[in-house]
């Protein structure tokens, strides 16, 4: 009577768990910190538009899947020269790229400069012009936007 | 032929079978068994590597032995519905040969290690697995289980 | 009877999860400081270059009305800054060697600007504002003083339209 032969194992397995944390990002880039509109006569030129041509604007955003990423913008009161001032709404644009929007400066709500949904890198530009009259007094007006980029 | 030596004949012809046979002993470990990239800016942070995990693998068996250790991922890295292809993680491994780099695939086992002869005493071997960083990636927390096989055909 | 030696059974299995975190919303914001220059400005337009008299008899027309002018007055200056608007003749009306006196030269107008008579040694306000703007479709209608004493011929001067905005 033969007995039988064992047969040796083949294979030995083992696991392990990959895991990424990919967390919401938010990175704002805009070509310009400073926008300058030169005097010019209201006549001639009703609409200033900035030196240096419209501002680069690149938003890279990561996202939840489907979320509502949101660019806007918000002036911190009106143009001022002193205590002359001008209503920041003398100031509009007008923008080129996906999911860029024009509009109107404003000191009290946030303006809609882009929206898109999900992660992703969108660029654009925006074409800021300011809107000349006789009536201004005359000075060197500042304020200060703000952008705000926001990924949820 | 008597009954006596025929088994006496069966007995030498068992004895010889046991006398050829040769141990196949496999070896396998893998730790931490957790492999983890952290969330990093891309344009900072191209690649994310994740900290290296030690594979230690033992072949003990004879001279002639082939031996083979791939690993094998179950799917993409998965976040709900979200996914990032699996191909865009890559590993380096020390010890190299046996050890050698390479690319997670989900359809076919890649090679990690391999040779032929025992590899007694075992070997070890830091393996750092990078995760290609992106804009595009939803954000969330992905997943995905790898098995690793040590085996000899 | 030799026992082959076998293999170590499978290491445990036991496969540990990350867990998972909080995706809070990320924002980023940036600053543009805006600036726009508004200058000193003055702009006049006159509807025409010139005035003309007619001729006429004294006794039926003692003061002769030329065609009203349009004036429009443009300014940008500070927000108290003073603007005016004045005239001066160049000298008296003059035909060869005979003269008008300027002072025969007067104008009434419509509202924004004020009515005067015309002068060879001091400008005339004709208008005057306080700060910056529009000032269109002012009206102004030059008469002269009709004489049986003028010496006959054609008379000319010039009148310069002084227009400041500091």
């Amino acid at each position: 009577m033969i007995a039988a032969t064992p047969v040796a194992a083949q294979t030995q397995t083992t696991t392990a768990t990959i895991s990424a944390n990919v967390g919401t990002l938010a990175t704002l880039t805009l070509s310009s910190a400073n926008v300058s509109f030169p005097d010019a006569d209201p006549d001639a030129v009703p609409q200033v538009a900035a030196l240096g041509g419209p501002l680069s604007i690149t938003a890279k955003a990561r996202a939840t899947r489907l979320s509502q990423v949101l660019l806007t913008v918000q002036a911190n009161g009106p143009l001022r020269s002193g205590l002359d001032t001008i209503a920041v709404s003398a100031i509009t644009w007008t923008s080129t790229g996906a999911g860029f929007v024009a509009g109107t400066l404003s000191s009290t709500t946030d303006v809609l400069v882009g929206s898109w949904t999900g992660s992703g890198t969108r660029s654009g530009t925006q074409d800021l012009m300011f809107q000349n009259l006789w009536t201004y007094a005359s000075g060197t007006y500042t304020a200060t936007l703000t952008y705000t980029l926001s990924a949820p | 032929m008597t009954r006596a030596a025929l088994l006496c004949l069966a007995v030498l012809v068992v004895r010889s079978s046991t006398a050829s046979a040769q141990p196949l002993d496999l070896q396998l470990s893998v730790s931490p068994r957790t492999i983890t990239f952290a969330s990093a800016n891309p344009d900072t942070s191209p690649t994310v590597t994740a900290a290296p995990i030690s594979v230690t693998v033992r072949v003990k068996g004879p001279k002639t032995l082939q031996w083979h250790l791939s690993v094998l991922a179950d799917g993409d890295l998965v976040a709900g519905p979200s996914t990032i292809p699996i191909s865009n993680v890559t590993w380096a491994a020390t010890q190299a040969p046996p050890f050698q780099n390479g690319t997670l695939s989900r359809t076919t086992a890649q090679t990690l290690a391999g040779g032929s002869g025992a590899l007694n005493p075992g070997t070890t071997s830091t393996v750092t697995f990078s995760l290609v960083n992106s804009w595009l990636y939803d954000a969330g927390t992905y997943t995905q289980t790898l098995t690793f096989t040590l085996s000899s055909p | 009877m030799t026992k082959a030696v076998w293999s170590a059974a499978a290491a445990a299995a036991t496969v540990l999860f990350v867990a998972s975190p909080v995706l809070a919303q990320s924002v980023d914001t940036k600053t543009l400081n805006v600036s726009a220059t508004v200058s000193a400005r003055a702009k006049l337009t006159l509807s025409a270059a010139s005035v003309s008299f007619a001729d006429a008899d004294p006794d039926l027309t003692p003061s002769i009305a030329a065609t009203p002018l349009t004036v429009d007055v443009k300014t940008r200056t500070g927000n108290a800054g003073n603007v005016t608007l004045t005239v001066l003749a160049d000298g008296d009306l003059m035909s060869g060697s005979d003269p008008i006196a300027i002072s025969n030269l007067t104008w009434t107008t419509g509202a924004g600007l004020s009515a005067g008579t015309m002068s060879k040694t001091a400008a005339v306000t004709l208008g005057s504002w306080t700060g910056s703007g529009n000032h269109n479709n002012m009206s102004q209608t030059y008469a002269l003083a009709n004489s049986w004493t003028y010496a006959v011929g054609s008379y000319a001067a010039v009148v310069t339209y002084t227009l400041t905005a500091p």
